[in-house]
């Protein structure tokens, strides 16, 4: 081995958020290595061999914020994105499809509760607007000087905020603080009747999280989920068009990325960190570590005895509970699915025909059970671009939830079966024959995804996003600013604040904190 | 910090006490941690002058005992305390401090290294799940040995005599040394009187036969049994301070602010700034110190407890956590918490506002502080080894 290595930073995961905070250091000036534990970038988003989606497969929330620091484009991605429409299935066929703030029946009839979800939708991607304000930097607080640029900046965009509130007027901005702690079952039920129109929002607002929609703080998620006004476009390429577009901004500013290269510790001295030694046991320099894994993972690599024993228990107490599992069928011809139109396959389809629905799926979870009658968003890619139809046949990508990670007994193989037997007859209501399509299945449960990502407890996010794992308490209070233990020490994924779903933020965040840092 | 008991529990019993009970003619009981404490037993004089002239007994089973095992016990221990847990042998005791997040002392102790991996730690506040927690992750074992451990302070100057009575042999043991002189009997070289003494370390089921082989040695050397009244005095003789009184252990405060760094206790020497992480470095690092607790010589002879301090007679700039006449030292003394640029700049123009009742009336005097770098009363017995046999 030739001389040890030295950069300024090294970047733990190649995630969305790995790859970010990687492209945002390196076009800061800063000589960073990326370090992938896996032999392939992408994390959650990274697709299978074939290019279909394997975990995550629709994009939300991909921030533009993010695009313009890696350079990637002022006015749009270098990949097509396609808004898809979505379909709330329905038993009897009265499917109802919904594009926007706008929702009409499959068969192009009027929906008779149009009028209410538009009211809705237009409302909540308006709160949403407001809120991602704050996502895109990092949460308020902290220790800068009242006069330097950092606190001048945190004052404006909390003043913006205020501003927006004052704006909406006074019946608004009480309603907007009446609903922002509640739960979206109520919320939704308020405006329209229970149904899969109903069903369909209940399930946006829980997607990923270990609570069903009666639970308080769900209309939270439902804003989330409409940050950047809550369509779901699906990147053209597959999410290896997405990774790339991070990974070649971050290796055009000279960034280093290596996978297959896990890191086994992160080295310290004096309270500060000095660099990592990789699995393969070569040590790496650097006065900032960046991490994307869990933030008690990344405690543990740099070891407990650097953080005081408040912050280690509350470390342990984050709560990161995954409740989805990930189904791929291959099919041997496109399902038939009555009532729907076959322009329509390609639409994000979700099976949840009630809020009721939503929230009886989630009980069996509260005792570590799956749902026997699972909340399913179902997507077939290769419908609007043939390149993720996947190697044989047609992918069909499946979010099923509830599936908790702590399932009674282990998700051992027979586990698996019976989930994949529930999805299926669930499945099969809606399109009878689609069982005897299917030629191939793989299920990735929880902790699967978490064996392969390294995401905690398999969650999406690494934390719950509850309200008390929000902001300043992401993931925990004191190491809500990226910034953990050792001095140089940083948190960059989806356990920090905002929070994951392939947003990028608390990647570019953790950077710019990173930057802002002093070793 | 209080320990919630049933209140129809009342005191429970400690491990001497029938013979505690019938020696307590004041029939002085407090709780202490739960259990049924002498705070005098005839009356505080004769319990003090036993003290510091011939040798005093008093019941410490109800502190808190933990034992902390393992191979990583050490380095749990490192993380906990502010000083350095290595420069502690074998067969010695440290006096240590451990610091919240904030830097604020939660609790002070002894900690006792019986052996390899094998630490036992006294302290005066219930710390069971804050050692849980500080084990978390580490490969070491918390045992609370409150209720399996008893203790016995014999403190005084004829202690060692008294040892030597009972037959056992401890000349050899210098201050803060510790040694299982018999199976089952652990003797430590420490005190809380600031005196020549010894704690004696035995299960709890054994204390009654122990309490009862140290009375016999002790018929002619003046033993006598004390409560802590006493004990009180010669702990500010000895400039000790106490949990709850003279700083506030951090995690039983409820009020912002109400902690205090070991800086501000006067214990900068115990913190190690050099050995690595430990629980409260970071922000130890951050902060300066607001105030100092001052061991002070007061004007006259009204004890001065609970007096409020100013500079120049006009400032309020502190009070006194603990004030007493020492009969000793004969000098008026006292613990005080004072700000920080005035503990340290013109110290010489503190006074004392002491409030005095007496006979119906109150009444109040400005007395001028003198601040006392060391102990007010540190006799070299209390080092001499092999102690004189008095």
């Amino acid at each position: 081995m030739s001389a040890t290595r030295t950069f300024d930073a090294i970047v733990i995961g190649g995630g969305l958020n790995g790859l970010a905070a990687a492209g945002v250091l390196a076009r800061a000036g800063q000589s960073v290595c990326l370090l992938e534990r896996a032999p392939h970038l992408g994390g959650l988003a990274a697709p299978d061999a074939s290019g279909a989606p394997r975990m995550a497969h629709l994009l939300y929330n991909l921030s533009p914020v993010v695009r313009r620091d890696l350079g990637l484009g002022a006015r749009d991605w270098p990949f097509k994105t396609v808004a898809l429409p979505t379909v709330a299935l329905s038993e009897d066929g009265r499917h109802v499809v919904t594009q926007g703030a706008k929702a009409r029946f499959a068969d192009g009839g009027t929906h008779p509760d149009a009028a209410g979800f538009a009211a809705l939708h237009q409302r909540l991607t308006s709160y949403a607007a407001l809120l991602r304000q704050l996502a895109e930097a990092a949460p308020p607080g902290g220790d800068a000087p009242l006069l330097s640029s950092a606190r001048l900046k945190e004052v404006l965009r909390l003043g913006r905020v205020g501003l927006g509130l004052r704006r909406m007027g006074k019946p608004e901005m009480r309603r907007f603080l009446q609903i922002l702690l509640s739960n979206a079952y109520d919320l939704i039920l308020d405006d329209i009747p229970d149904s899969p129109l109903a069903g369909l929002l209940a399930a946006d607002a829980v997607r990923g999280a270990a609570a069903g929609p009666r639970a308080p703080g769900t209309v939270f998620g439902l804003l989330y989920r409409m940050g950047h006004g809550g369509g779901a476009s699906l990147p053209m390429g597959g999410m290896a068009a997405v990774i790339d577009a991070f990974a070649g901004a971050a290796r055009q500013a000279g960034a280093v990325i290596e996978t297959g290269c896990g890191v086994a510790r992160i080295l310290t001295d004096q309270d500060r960190v000095t660099g990592v030694i990789t699995d393969e046991g070569e040590t790496l320099n650097a006065a900032r570590v960046l991490s994307s894994g869990g933030a008690r993972i990344t405690a543990e690599m740099a070891g407990l005895a650097h953080f005081d024993i408040e912050a280690s228990r509350r470390l342990r107490h984050v709560r990161a509970r995954g409740t989805v599992a990930k189904i791929n069928l291959t099919l041997s011809s496109l399902p038939a699915i009555p009532g729907l139109p076959d322009d329509l396959l390609s639409a994000r389809m979700v099976i949840a025909p009630s809020a009721s629905y939503v929230e009886e799926a989630f009980n069996p979870s509260k005792y570590r059970e799956v749902s026997p009658h699972p909340v399913i968003e179902a997507l077939l890619p290769g419908q609007t671009d043939p390149a993720q139809r996947g190697a044989q046949g047609h992918a069909l990508s499946l979010i099923v939830q509830y599936a908790p990670v702590d399932l009674a007994g282990g998700w051992h193989a027979a586990a698996r079966d019976t989930l994949l037997q529930t999805t299926l007859n669930t499945l099969s209501r809606y399109a009878p024959g689609l069982p005897d399509l299917v030629t191939g299945a793989e299920v990735i449960p929880p902790d699967r995804i978490e064996a392969e990502t390294g995401a905690p407890g398999g969650h999406w996010h690494h934390a719950e996003m509850s309200l008390d794992q929000l902001l300043t308490l992401r993931p925990a209070i004191g190491i809500g600013r990226y910034g953990m233990g050792p001095s140089g020490l940083f948190l960059c994924g989806a356990s920090a604040h905002p929070g994951g779903d392939l947003m990028g933020l608390a990647g570019r965040n953790a950077a710019h904190a990173a930057l802002r840092g002093t070793p | 910090m209080s320990i919630a008991t049933d209140p129809k529990l009342g005191l429970i019993d400690g491990p001497v006490h029938p013979r505690l009970a019938a020696l307590n003619r004041a029939q002085g009981w407090y709780g202490w941690a739960g259990y049924a404490a002498p705070s005098m037993l005839d009356t505080v004089e004769f319990e003090y002058f036993a003290l510091r002239n011939q040798a005093s007994l008093f019941d410490i089973s109800p502190m808190h005992k933990y034992r902390i095992t393992g191979p990583d016990a050490a380095r749990v221990l490192n993380r906990l305390v502010t000083r350095d847990v290595a420069k502690i042998a074998t067969g010695r005791v440290g006096y240590a401090l451990w610091c919240d997040e904030e830097g604020m002392v939660i609790d002070d102790g002894t900690l006792f290294h019986l052996g390899p991996e094998d630490w036992r730690l006294c302290c005066q506040e219930p710390m069971l799940t804050w050692l849980l927690e500080a084990a978390w992750g580490f490969n070491a074992d918390i045992l609370d040995e409150s209720r399996e451990i008893a203790g016995l302070a014999l403190q005084g100057p004829t202690a060692y005599a008294v040892l030597c009575a009972a037959g056992l042999d401890v000349a050899h043991l210098r201050p803060f040394d510790l040694e299982e002189v018999e199976p089952g009997l652990m003797i430590s070289r420490t005190g809380f009187t600031g005196d020549l003494g010894y704690e004696l370390w035995t299960a709890w089921g054994d204390a009654l036969p122990l309490w009862d082989r140290l009375w016999q040695a002790g018929d002619n050397l003046g033993l006598r049994a004390i409560g802590y009244e006493a004990v009180n005095i010669a702990r500010i003789e000895a400039g000790y301070m106490v949990a709850g009184v003279d700083f506030q252990p951090a995690h039983a405060t409820e009020r912002l602010h109400r902690g205090h760094t070991p800086l501000e206790l006067g214990l900068g020497p115990m913190v190690d700034l050099t050995k690595g992480h430990f629980n409260g470095r970071r922000a130890l690092l951050a902060t300066k110190p607001r105030s100092l607790l001052m061991r002070l010589d007061v004007e006259g002879f009204k004890p001065a407890q609970g007096a409020l301090v100013y500079q120049a007679k006009r400032r309020e700039v502190g009070h006194v956590t603990s004030g007493v006449w020492s009969p000793t030292a004969k000098r008026n003394i006292a613990l005080a918490h004072v700000q920080i640029p005035y503990a340290a700049r013109h110290p010489s123009t503190l006074w004392a506002e002491i409030y005095t009742l007496e006979e119906g009336r109150w009444d109040r005097r400005m007395a001028r502080l003198t601040p006392v770098k060391s102990a007010f009363f540190r006799p070299p017995r209390a080092r001499a080894t092999p102690p004189d046999l008095i």
